[in-house]
Parts: C-alpha cells; structure tokens; sequence
C-alpha cells in the first residue's frame, strides 16, 4: 500500500467535501490501510475539537447592544443603510480613530488655550503699560503746570467763567461744583492734550495743595474707571462718569483729594456730551 | 372543474422583505469570534466588527437576495480586517505556499507521522483544549482563517473560497495545511513528558 491518501484528502473527507466518487475510492482504501484511517480518524476528531476550541470568544453585552441597534436603525430606515451607516459613525468611530480625533483634540484645546492665555497676558500688558505711560504723563503735567511761570489758560475762581472758556476748544462740556468745601478753591484751568486727545485741566486748591483734575472723553483706550495710584508722591484718582474721564493728582491727603473728586464727578451726572 | 370559492381562496401569504437586521444580528457572535482570533485583540476586533457593520450596511442595497449572505458579510470583515494594521501585519508576514506539490501536485502525508500518536494520546491531546487553542494561535492568519470557517462556521469549501476570494483547491491545501501545523504543534506539547521520562536524569 504506496498510494496513501493525501493531506487534502484526509481533511476533505473529514469535511464532507468529497464527491461520491472520491468518496467512494477513499473508503476502499480506508478499508485496508491503517495508518490513513488512523489519520482520518485524527482529522475527524481534530475538526470535532476544533470546532469547540474555536468557540472562543463572546461578544459582549455592550457590542451587542450597539450592533442591534445599528441594525434596527437600519431595517428601520426603510432601505437608506447609508442614513444607518451614518448614525453608526455618529454614534461610535473605531477605537483607534477616536483616539486620533481625541489626541488632536486635546492638542487643539490646548493650542487654543495656549493662544487664549498668551492674547489676555498681552491685553494686560498693554493696558497695564498705558496705565503707566497715562500715569507718567498727568504727573508730568501737574508738575510743569505747578512749575510753570506762565499764568494758566483761564484764571478764574469763578466756575461761571472757567466752564464757557472752554467752548469751542473741547469736544464736550462739563460741569463744576458750586458747593466746595471751605478751604477748596478753584484756580483756573488750562486747555491740555493726554493721549493725544484735547483735555480740560482744572486746578484747585486744598490749602496750601494744589490739585490737577483732568476732564476727557471717554474712549476705547481709557483706564479702568475707579483706580488709585501713588507715584513720586502724588496720588492719583482715576475714575469716570457716563461720558467723560476724570483723573486727578495731587499730594494732598488721599481722603481729601478722593472727596474733591467725588464732588466733580456728581455735577457730571445731568451733563450730556455736548460735541461740537 | 370549478373549484369552490373557499378551496381557492388560499390564505394570503404573508411575505415581508428581509431586512439587514434579520440577517446581520445572528452573526455577530460569530463574526467577533473570528474577528477576535484574528486581530489578538478585543478592542480591536470590536471595531473590525462594528466597521463591517458599516460597510455591510452601505453596501446592502448591492446585496442581492437569496445569495449567501453569511459568506458576503465574512468576506468584508475579512476584506476591513486585511486593510487594518494587525491584518495587513499578519498577512505581510506569511510566505503562503498554497501549493502542496509534489509531482503530482499535492503533497503526500508523511507515513510515518501517522501512528507517532497513539488514538488513546491523539484523543487526550485533543480534548486539551488550552493546547488546541495554543495550536491555533500558532497559526499564521491565512490558515487560521480558513480553520475558523471551516470547523467553527462551518462553511463549505466553496463558501470559503469565496469568502477569502481563493480557488476551491487553494481552500482544501490551506486547510490541510493547517490540520498538519496544528498536529505538529500538538505533538511537539505532547513530546516533551515522554522525553524526559526518557531523559538520562529521569532515569537516574
């Protein structure tokens, strides 16, 4: 016995595939061979094992719930399984598609962040530089006002004379409080410019201080409204009205300085900007 | 003759077009089963099944009734798990030789690799189960696939040669060429108690 059955064979017979012919052949041979029917026999049992080896894994409850859904939606869309195949991409990506979409976006959040930080660091710089260049300059133009030999634009004492000599040298008016307290004086005023816009300067007296009060419009670029500061000595008062942007400097006791203002500011409140 | 009214008329037939729930739902245990043995991977083989899902469901209204659809969806999940990474890895790795030649074209058993086993050893080796799943991990893709349709889904030969897209005698080599790497896989876990009782320190 040469011609033993081949490998092919062996398993075809052990899965039904042979056709009655081959069948037939096979089993004349089976009948006096033992080694192939000893073979087959291992191919039959093989098969028989394999086929509960193979039931190895179990879909999990999870899965089954998505894919029943999945199919539903689709024998629910009346034959559209492309509307299906959406929801199914709408519902879950593949995993390893997710974690791509989930690294760029977490990668897209932080840039964004990032960008979201960095613009307010840089909106804070900007303003906080401004307050100090806004600072620097009403300090520079109270001292040069105090220093200067020239008298002030209009010097008056009289609120009836210093509000109309503004007229048509500023873009808005103002009002100035009749009622001071005793030993406050108004001493005149003078036409100034701060960051580049046309401004009122008006100087009072606290005793022997002397008070710079700036009136502006108010703009885009004015300083945050109600902020202090202390620098070479003067304090500085900035605040505002609905309209108009009133910093004041002097080296008078803060509280005094902070009542003058007070009193400016609440004479503004029946004042619409008047523009030329 | 003229029939009575009664006699002719026939209860309506109740027919309702068969939807891809019908047909999809029932395999899906099967198809994570093989998607599992082929990727190594759960997580994986959940999305091999859910994306086949997919492309079945898009690719439905091409289905044509009455044919195979258990095959058509194994062939896609065959064809997503070829393009997937483990599958394009796995099949990369493998140098198949489909041609189990000799001279006259296919290739004789080894006669004497048929009674190194006892039946008595063959039938304790196979009812290990954890060795035949050893077994089968061992094999490479291309013929653990054709295992799994085969034994597990029991598709005929011509089912699976459709669904791996391979002629008929390509399918009866691979599996034959499987049973034998997974025998000798056995064999080699089975081998290794008689060695060493026979091994000099064993004796001593």
């Amino acid at each position: 016995m040469t011609d033993h059955l081949t490998l092919a064979t062996l398993s075809a017979l052990a899965d039904g595939e042979l056709s009655a012919e081959q069948l037939a052949a096979a089993q004349q041979h089976l009948s006096g061979c033992n080694a192939c029917t000893s073979s087959a026999l291992y191919q039959s049992l093989m098969k028989s094992a394999t086929a509960r080896a193979g039931q190895r894994y179990s879909v999990s409850p999870q899965l089954a719930g998505r894919l029943a859904r999945y199919t539903s939606d689709a024998s629910g869309s009346s034959g559209l399984p492309q509307s299906a195949g959406q929801s199914i991409l709408s519902t879950r990506m593949p995993r390893t598609a997710l974690y791509g979409w989930t690294a760029a976006a977490a990668v897209l959040i932080v840039f964004l962040g990032s960008m979201v930080i960095m613009r307010h660091q840089q909106q804070t710089a900007i303003v906080a530089a401004q307050q100090a260049t806004l600072t620097a300059e009403i300090t520079d133009r109270h001292i040069t006002t105090l220093a200067s030999s020239q008298p002030l634009d209009v010097l008056s004492s009289d609120r009836h004379t210093v509000k109309p000599w503004f007229q048509g040298k500023l873009p808005f008016s103002f009002n100035l409080p009749e009622n001071l307290p005793p030993d406050v004086h108004l001493d005149g005023a003078n036409l100034t410019y701060l960051r580049n816009q046309p401004a009122a300067q008006l100087l009072y007296s606290i005793g022997k201080h002397r008070v710079s009060v700036f009136l502006e419009q108010k703009s885009n670029a004015s300083s945050p409204a109600n902020s202090s500061a202390t620098l070479s000595g003067f304090h500085l008062i900035e605040t505002e009205t609905d309209d108009l942007q009133l910093e004041a400097i002097s080296d008078v006791d803060p509280a005094r300085l902070s009542e003058l203002v007070g009193l400016i500011q609440h004479v503004q409140a029946n004042t619409p900007v008047q523009v030329r | 003759m003229k029939l009575l009214s009664w006699k002719r008329a026939l209860p309506p037939k109740v027919t309702r077009a068969v939807t891809f729930e019908d047909l999809a739902l029932p395999l899906g245990s099967s198809l994570y089963n093989i998607a599992h043995w082929l990727t190594r991977n759960p997580a994986e083989a959940e999305d091999l099944v859910q994306e086949t899902y997919l492309k079945a469901l898009r690719g439905f209204t091409a289905f044509e009734p009455g044919t195979n659809f258990k095959a058509w969806i194994f062939r896609i999940l065959r064809n997503t798990y070829l393009t997937s990474r483990s599958g394009l890895a796995a099949m990369r790795t493998v140098a198949l030789e489909d041609e189990l030649s000799d001279e006259n074209g296919v290739q004789r058993y080894p006669e004497g690799a048929i009674d190194r086993q006892t039946p008595e050893n063959n039938l304790i080796v196979l009812c290990d189960r954890a060795a035949l799943e050893n077994a089968m991990q061992q094999l490479p893709a291309p013929l653990l696939e054709v295992v799994l349709l085969c034994d597990v889904e029991e598709m005929k030969y011509k089912e699976i040669a459709a669904v791996i897209d391979v002629p008929i005698g390509t399918v009866m080599s691979r599996i034959a060429r499987a049973r034998a790497a997974m025998r000798r896989t056995l064999e080699s876990h089975t081998s290794y108690p008689n060695q060493s009782r026979m091994s000099p320190e064993s004796r001593a």
